[in-house]
């Protein structure tokens, strides 16, 4: 932070685009969709004002989006969070010094972040289907049953954790290794001449210098992954399922876009998007006080 | 071997990662593959069991399909325009508001922060329907701007580069850039925006990867469809009776290859060679 | 004095837009046009046919096409923002519901458009899957989807059984038993009747439109939703079924090789057969009632006008929608290039409808298809329809497993309903 700049305006003239922009196109439709949740509103509204009803029924008496966000939030551990997990390390080894073929690496663990929705689906489809399916035939060759994968509560969680690991560790890999450029040598060499091993010097260095970047990209895990839709929509189905069976791929994301579009029902499903607009800061919040926590954290 | 030697301190173990990592590239990479496999598979043969794993005979006729039904090649070209009309936008808004947010000590600059992070967390499922609105009453319907002029400073990429200078851009090379006498704007142009790559190749990729596969908001604000982009050029072949299958996934592949080339050029600047700052091994 | 004439001035000004909004053959006039799937490449073919040509000289198109989720994505979006759409736009039947009750269709059953009359030879259930339970008729049908049974000739000949005559979904089981078998002698079964259970889960309810509310109640007469359970669960429990998930690679290869040897479902899918999914198994198709002779539809396109299109607009929208509903031409052109079986009843006694067609080894599956389409029950929409199906296919799919009794699976589907429709 430089703090001896900013008596000036040009900071405020450097942000003014963002915020000009959000007056114009951003203002109104919020504006206007916290004014559809208040109330009956159909394709065509307002028809009734109705306050807080629609939040209150949301909440309440609806039989879906408690459920809904259950599932999103299952999803987001093992699907959207879980990654980092994988991503962090990867992106260590891709970035050390003795892999060849770097560029080769990070674009192949990138390739599924830009392979289309509807070739995913397909694909997928081949994958997990219960009698024909690659896993089933593979599963069968250790003499296990074939797993009604998207027939089953549990299956569809599988698949579409599975399905969102494979789409987005290749995405937080490389923002791990943008990160990893800024860590100066020398804090390597230091730990080095004290005879430190690899797993050490990373836990030492590296993760403390990656705190920021690693709460920065959880929080776009927690913002994707509280607002996936087309992954549980494309794999289950379409509207007509619902998410499956136990509607477990019924996503809150996949519930709004259904209560608006498919039910027709305007009003409900802002009220379902500002909740959900509730969750995500929440979680946010969260994410914030656990990588403060964390050695390196809380700049 | 003791517990002091690095974990890939020996050809074996590190041999036996270069494997693995390989192995598992090579699942990732398989999908990738695959759309193309199956574009050149006649409609009819897609979906036959087992999957395709080679080259099909259907390539010409799949092409035929794809520029005699769709404006395929004019479609490929609007969405060319408007995802680099975007990823240009984007990088030089979100670079200069994110400048000011990790290297400036500001009035309400937490508070500014925070509302720019939270607007990312507005479901924007529904904004589309008062969105439409505006833009018929701006008469903007039919035109790119309501796909580039609303997002051209968003709150991801303003949140990303923020993220990025506030660690990766040594404070100390501003001031030597302030005592060469430039001021704050030639320190933009000059400074942030040549030591700022490796965040702005990560805005640059998603943001025409973002653009480039944007299909709700082209279907309704292009209606044209000498206008629209591939995307919804490439759905309007999915249908029931008539397949067009292996067009479609032809027609898919085709438009993987510009998110691909974007994604060379721009995560070169990623991995420069580990240079001076890169981690070692 | 002076208001007065303002007044009066007002009036006619306001009352001219209305006067002059007839559809004027001297005018020229670009007709927008919202499709999805096949649609555009088949009205194309008509709208630029010497017919059309001749009878409307001054009117151009403008297509625009997209898959079908899509499609009504988009038109949902613009009816909510309560903007104007293309001039035309086809909705497809399971998409009516959801656009019914909000007024953002023009009701073309009232003047000027008079749709009733100008459809007294439209199909009459198709007529009424258009019409809202507040009486307002949103959309003209253009093509229908008569339900039948689509079976493979060789092996019910094989397995000795004849699917022609159905009495009821009993025999149907019986059938399907004989069907069911191991070709290949492996221990496991490789050919089964019917690809999943969940495949009559709506055919056998009002139509296969559902008829989901009586008196305002969902689910009701509850003895007819109970027995749809289960037929479901009867079909699995005789295991004649394959277990396969619709449109997924494993469906599709599975109707390919003959391993399903029968497939309930709407006109189109003979045209699905016969263009890509069975091309090479020409003549082995053949076409039955539905078990009972069931009368039912699955699918069905639809014309409609946005509410918001201007007066004039509409009035050129108009003249393509009844042309396209209405002119036997256009019927059967769009009928022979993507087998969108016609709404219009007139040109069921077309020479056309007695041919046989080859892919159904010379059948006249035509005069099924139309006997079928006359006998379908009216049932009209509500805006609740598309939530109540959602709800009920998953108590289908849920019913096959057996854990939950159909019983219990339609109080919970019930109770589901009612907490959503309030």
């Amino acid at each position: 932070m430089r703090v001896s700049r900013g008596k000036g305006r040009m900071p405020y003239l450097f942000i003014a685009p963002f915020f000009a922009l959000f007056a114009v196109f951003g203002v109104f439709p919020i504006g206007y969709s916290v004014l559809m949740s208040l109330f009956n509103w159909k394709m065509s509204g307002p028809v009734e004002f109705i306050g807080l009803g629609n939040y209150v029924n949301v909440l309440t008496v609806d039989p879906f989006f408690l459920s809904a966000v259950l599932n999103t939030l299952v999803l987001l551990l093992t699907g959207s969070l879980l990654q980092h997990f994988i991503a962090l390390p990867l992106a260590i080894v891709v970035n050390s010094r003795f892999v060849k073929g770097k560029e080769f690496f990070k674009t192949a663990y990138f390739l599924p972040y830009i392979t289309s929705t509807v070739a995913v689906a397909i694909i997928f489809a081949n994958l997990f289907d219960t009698n024909y399916g690659l896993f089933n035939w593979a599963l069968g060759a250790f003499g296990i049953e074939p797993v009604a994968w998207l027939a089953d509560p549990v299956g569809i969680k599988v698949a579409l954790s599975a399905v969102l690991n494979w789409k987005y560790v290749g995405w937080n890999m490389v923002i791990y290794l943008a990160a990893l450029q800024s860590i100066p040598a020398e804090l390597y060499e230091a730990v080095e001449m004290d005879g430190a091993g690899t797993i050490r010097k990373h836990l030492a260095i590296t993760l403390p210098h990656l705190m920021p970047v690693v709460f920065f990209a959880v929080s776009l895990s927690i913002i994707g992954g509280m607002q996936i839709f087309e992954e549980p929509f494309v794999l289950t189905g379409g509207y007509e399922n619902m998410g499956g069976e136990g509607n477990s791929g019924l996503t809150a994301a996949f519930y709004l876009m259904f209560t608006a579009f498919k039910a027709g029902r305007l009003g409900k499903a802002s009220a379902i998007a500002w909740i959900i607009f509730v969750v995500i800061l929440l979680l946010n919040r969260v994410n914030r006080l656990a990588t403060d926590r964390m050695p390196g954290g809380g700049d | 071997m003791t517990a002091r030697r690095p974990m890939f301190g020996t050809t074996v173990p590190r041999g036996a990662a270069m494997i693995a990592l390989t192995a598992v590239a090579l699942l990732f990479a398989f999908p990738f593959y695959y759309i193309f496999v199956l574009g050149t598979w006649p409609g009819e043969r897609v979906l036959e069991l087992p999957p395709h794993l080679v080259f099909g005979n259907g390539l010409s006729a799949n092409l035929e399909v794809l520029l005699e039904r769709v404006p395929y090649f004019s479609s490929f070209l609007n969405s060319l325009g408007i995802a680099l009309t975007q990823t240009v936008l984007s990088l030089f808004f979100c670079t200069m508001a994110g400048f000011a947010f990790a290297k400036y000590r500001f009035r309400f600059r937490k508070q500014l922060l925070g509302f720019v992070i939270a607007t990312l967390a507005v479901p924007g499922f529904l904004n589309i329907v008062p969105f439409y609105k505006m833009m018929v009453a701006f008469g903007w319907i039919n035109t790119w701007l309501p796909l580039v002029v609303p997002g051209m400073a968003g709150a991801f990429g303003i949140f990303l580069m923020t993220q990025f200078l506030a660690h990766g851009l040594p404070d100390e090379l501003l001031d030597a850039g302030a005592i060469d006498g430039l001021g704050e704007f030639g320190l933009l142009i000059r400074v942030v925006f040549p030591l700022a790559r490796p965040g702005m190749a990560i805005l640059g990729i998603i943001t025409f990867i973002g653009s480039w596969n944007s299909f709700t908001s082209a279907l309704v604000f292009l209606p044209d469809l000498s206008k629209t982009t591939l995307p919804v050029v490439l759905a309007a072949l999915n249908s029931r009776v008539d397949n067009n299958l292996g067009a479609l996934m032809l027609g898919t592949a085709l438009s993987l290859l510009p998110m691909m080339a974007i994604f060379l050029v721009f995560s070169r600047q990623i991995i420069s060679g580990l240079t001076a700052g890169a981690v070692k091994g | 004095m002076k208001r007065a004439i303002a007044a009066f001035a007002l009036a006619i000004a306001l009352a001219l837009p209305l006067v002059a909004q007839s559809f004027d053959p001297r005018k020229k006039y670009e007709v927008t046009f919202g499709v999805y799937g096949d649609l555009e490449r088949a009205y194309r073919e008509v709208l630029s046919g010497p017919d059309f040509k001749s009878k409307y000289p001054n009117i151009t198109f403008k297509f625009q096409t997209a898959d079908m989720n899509g499609h009504h994505n988009r038109l949902a979006t613009i009816i909510a923002a309560g903007e104007a759409a293309n001039d035309i736009e086809a909705v497809e039947i399971r998409f009516i519901s959801n656009l019914v009750e909000s007024g953002g269709l023009t009701d073309l059953g009232a003047k000027p458009f008079n749709g009733r009359v100008v459809g007294k030879d439209l199909v009459k259930f198709a007529m009424s899957n258009a019409t809202t339970t507040r009486g307002k008729l949103v959309a003209m049908p253009v093509d229908i989807a008569p339900a039948v049974l689509f079976y493979r000739k060789d092996l019910a000949d094989a397995a000795k059984v004849n699917l022609d005559s159905l009495k009821s979904w009993d025999e149907y089981i019986e059938a399907g038993k004989k069907l069911t078998l191991d070709r290949d002698g492996d221990g496991k079964k490789d050919q089964f009747a019917i690809t999943h259970p969940g495949d009559v889960g709506v055919i056998p309810l009002n139509g296969g439109n559902g008829g989901w509310f009586e008196d305002g109640k969902p689910l009701e007469p509850k003895q007819k939703f109970l027995d749809v359970l289960d037929l479901v669960l009867k079909i699995r429990r005789a295991g004649i079924d394959a277990d396969l998930g619709a449109w997924t690679p494993a469906w599709t290869q599975a109707l390919k090789d003959g391993k399903v040897a029968t497939m309930p479902l709407g006109s189109w899918f003979g045209g699905a057969l016969k263009t890509w999914i069975a091309p090479e198994s020409k003549g082995k198709w053949r076409v039955a009632y539905l078990p009972g002779k069931l009368y039912a539809a699955v699918g069905g396109t639809y014309l409609a006008i946005p509410a918001k299109v201007s007066a004039a607009r509409k009035a050129a929208a108009w003249e393509v929608i009844k042309y396209l509903a209405t002119s036997p031409v256009a019927q059967l052109a769009v009928f022979r290039s993507i087998d969108a079986f016609p709404a219009l009843t007139t040109v069921y006694s077309d020479k056309v409808m007695d041919e046989g067609v080859e892919y159904f080894g010379g059948q006249k599956v035509r005069k099924i298809y139309a006997d079928v389409a006359l006998h379908i029950p009216e049932s009209p929409v509500s805006e609740y329809d598309n939530v109540v199906l959602s709800i009920w296919m998953r108590a289908v799919s849920t019913v096959v497993f057996g854990k939950k009794s159909p019983e219990v699976l339609y109080e919970e589907a019930r109770k589901k309903i009612l907490a959503t429709v309030e």
